[in-house]
């Protein structure tokens, strides 16, 4: 890992200019714990292998940027330390709290002139995902301002840490704070709490003036049955916005949590649920539909009736738990690495030798009819993801004359619902660096591995290239009935090769709770993909090839607003 | 279905002693009202609709004039799922209307088991829920918040995870 020596020492040159300039150290820095490696140990350099390499480090990162923010942080309840992604920590202290507005928010953005202003640049891009950037944006802040850290946890964390002034270890400063909340009121447990929330009433707001009658609220008027079919509309439009419901009142939270024949729905639809979900591919690798007699394997087919699976004991634990792809955003594997440029003779050997920050992300996108679009850039998420759907992908394709000449095009007569740029928001055309960057869109199809063998598995169905022939993994990925594993075939950049992806669904590291008598936060399952292995297959010599691994990270899901939601 | 004349019309009588006449047809939109019919057969005096005011009552015949040759609702929603979340044109229309006179519709569908508008009206509310913050959506209810500080932080954690982050 020569990287992350490298890193280190860009790291330490970056803090002594800091420290010349300010003459004083400065001994935390936060908002940049993806840099802060000094205290990771070492990975040892034998690990290439995409699959086991790239969880643990996902988990030391995350522990370690836990334990850096634990100090500081530990009072500050509702959000930052709750998501072991410092991504999402950071994009929820610097975004809307509406992740899926992220995308669209590059109307209002400016360019950065004072300190803060820059050092909230910088979060903003290393919230992105972006290093080299963000680098840049932070080494401006410090220079016009030394303080500038100081200035910005004064506005974005003062209604954290100054109302409880010891930023100490949970256990060291609660106690007394225990015995002062548990004389004005006991705590429950939640599923008591939420019990404790039946048959109240929805509560009507009070009047803007006083002794002047409230403002109407005729949805505290209708009966339980009507609530909850509002509920279920709700839920079966979205589920997110059903979770936002559930935090507007005690009777909303009551509902989510026991109305379980809606998140039985929810399981058996194919819009969010587990009947949108391919056990086998779908369509061909350009995305075209292929036509199956037997019926399609579903594990909670709507016609039958369904169990839930054994472990679990509601449905909304189905929901969360089994693994799932989400059509309603887009994952996206960030990867950074450092290249050393040539050493100026102005420097020097210890000072000064330039480092690039190089940072290239993958976007996937999947669609409930069994094809996937793939895409490998260095163009940033806000200005590519908003425009990143099959048409625009094709009608970019098809611009740029591209050189395959595919004639079954097939996005404009089978999606006629496809939101495309549309329906999230935005109807201008494409701009033209999104285009640039489309054309290099890859089509193909997806499947996820069936949970339990099924018996009516059409095995004819299986495409050749589903178990690469890779040395050493060949067995693992054959053999393979984890769940969580999906498989991906792209179209190649040349026709001639078919590219396989091996990835499989992982959850965000659950921070543990700082607070004794708050719950580990009940965070998303299955929102990232971890690679297990990539390669290519030449259709015309039939050979494979491995593709080396080596920097790339794991897919992080973001929901898009608008996106599979027609 | 005594009379088996289907032009026949029937009188309503509104919560507010207003007397509507009204296609029979149009009128069996409401599971209640059919029932009724059957059972007691057409006397050709009103019905009292005692839960309903005229305003309403005009809206709900309105709605069920327009939709009287519709096929009756293919039961439960699951099959016609792309339909479900779907409002037609006519109807967002027809229910642009404050949101007093939106739940005073929801309730009378309800009570006259009218089911197709009933979903119309739930729908409607829901769209109206969809995308919006826990705040936006009590501002837009005149809901208040009856959550202590640390109650909301437990359900927001509870139930974070389906905010698919």
């Amino acid at each position: 890992m020569d990287d992350n020596a490298e890193l280190q020492s860009f790291r330490r040159q970056w803090r002594e200019e800091v420290a010349r300039r300010t003459k004083q150290p400065v001994t935390a820095q936060p908002q940049v714990p993806k840099l802060s490696s000094t205290a990771q140990p070492l990975v040892p350099p034998a690990r290439h292998e995409a699959s086991d390499r790239k969880e643990e480090e996902e988990e030391e990162d995350e522990e370690e940027e836990e334990e850096e923010e634990g100090g500081e942080r530990a009072s500050e309840e509702p959000r930052a330390s709750d998501h072991g992604d410092v991504v999402q920590q950071v994009g929820q202290l610097s975004l809307e709290p509406k992740d899926d507005d992220a995308f669209l928010m590059k109307g209002i953005k400016k360019e950065p002139s004072s300190a803060l202003e820059h050092f909230e640049t910088a979060v903003q891009k290393e919230a992105e995902g972006n290093l080299g950037d963000s680098l840049t944006h932070y080494r401006k802040a410090y220079r016009l301002d030394s303080a500038v850290e100081k200035t910005y946890r004064n506005k974005h964390f003062a209604h954290s840490w100054k109302p409880k002034p010891q930023p100490q270890p949970a256990e060291v400063s609660l106690p007394p704070a225990i015995q002062k909340d548990e004389g004005e009121k006991e705590f429950l447990p939640t599923p008591e709490l939420i019990a404790s929330f039946a048959h109240l009433p929805v509560p009507q707001a009070e009047p803007l003036i006083e002794n002047t009658p409230p403002p109407p609220c005729p949805i505290s008027n209708i009966p339980s049955e009507v609530l909850v079919l509002i509920l279920k509309h709700v839920a079966m439009m979205d589920p997110a916005s059903y979770c936002r419901l559930s935090l507007v009142c005690k009777r909303f939270a009551y509902h989510f949590a026991h109305e379980q024949h809606i998140w039985k729905r929810i399981c058996q639809g194919a819009e969010f649920g587990f009947k949108g979900m391919h056990y086998s591919f779908g369509c061909d690798v350009l995305g075209n539909p292929t036509y199956t007699l037997g019926p399609q394997y579903t594990p909670f087919p709507s016609d039958r009736s369904v169990q839930i699976p054994s472990p679990m004991d509601t449905w909304s634990q189905v929901f969360q738990t089994l693994p799932r792809i989400r059509f309603t955003g887009v994952y996206i594997s960030t990867v950074n690495y450092t290249r050393a440029g040539a050493a100026s003779s102005f420097h020097s050997i210890s000072w000064g030798a330039p480092i690039h920050i190089v940072t290239y992300y993958r976007y996937l996108r999947f669609y409930p009819d069994g094809s996937v679009i793939s895409l490998l850039t260095t163009t940033e998420p806000l200005e590519v993801v908003p425009y990143f759907t099959r048409e625009n992908a094709q009608a970019a394709r098809a611009v740029a004359g591209h050189r395959h000449h595919h004639h079954h095009h097939h996005g404009h007569n089978r999606h006629p619902s496809d939101p495309g740029a549309s329906l999230s928001g935005l109807t201008d055309p494409v701009p033209p660096a999104a285009m640039a960057a489309l054309k290099y869109t890859l089509r193909g199809r997806w499947h996820l591995t069936p949970p339990s063998p099924p018996d009516d598995r059409p095995d004819a169905e299986q495409s050749a290239t589903d178990c690469p022939p890779a040395p050493g993994k060949s067995a693992s990925v054959s053999a393979s009935t984890d769940p969580r594993d999906l498989v991906i075939e792209t179209e190649g950049v040349d026709p001639k090769y078919i590219y396989t992806m091996h990835l499989s669904l992982r959850s965000s590291t659950t921070p543990k709770s700082h607070h004794p008598r708050l719950s580990a936060p009940n965070t998303s399952k299955n929102t990232k993909l971890a690679w297990k292995g990539f390669w290519s297959y030449n259709k015309l010599t039939d050979d494979w090839a491995e593709f080396g691994l080596r920097n790339d990270k794991t897919f992080v899901f973001r929901r898009v607003r608008g996106w599979g939601m027609e | 279905m005594s009379s088996g004349t289907p032009s026949s019309t029937i009188t309503l009588t509104s919560s507010d002693g207003v007397d509507v006449t009204v296609e029979r047809q149009v009128a069996e939109r409401s599971v209640l009202i059919k029932n009724m019919l059957e059972d007691l057969g057409d006397s050709g005096e009103a019905i009292p609709v005692p839960n309903v005011n005229e305003a309403v009552l005009k809206k709900v015949i309105e709605w069920c004039t327009h939709h009287k040759l519709d096929p009756p609702s293919a039961g439960d929603d699951d099959d016609s799922r792309r339909k479900t979340t779907d409002i037609d044109e006519w109807d967002q229309k027809f229910m642009q209307v404050d949101q007093e006179m939106l739940f005073e519709i929801i309730l009378a569908a309800n009570y006259l088991d009218i089911k197709a508008l009933l979903d119309v009206g739930c729908k409607t509310v829901a769209n109206m829920i969809k995308g919006k913050s826990p705040e936006e959506i009590r501002k837009t209810f005149n809901i208040q918040n009856d959550f202590t500080p640390e109650e909301e932080d437990q359900i927001r954690r509870e139930n974070e995870w389906a905010e698919d982050r």
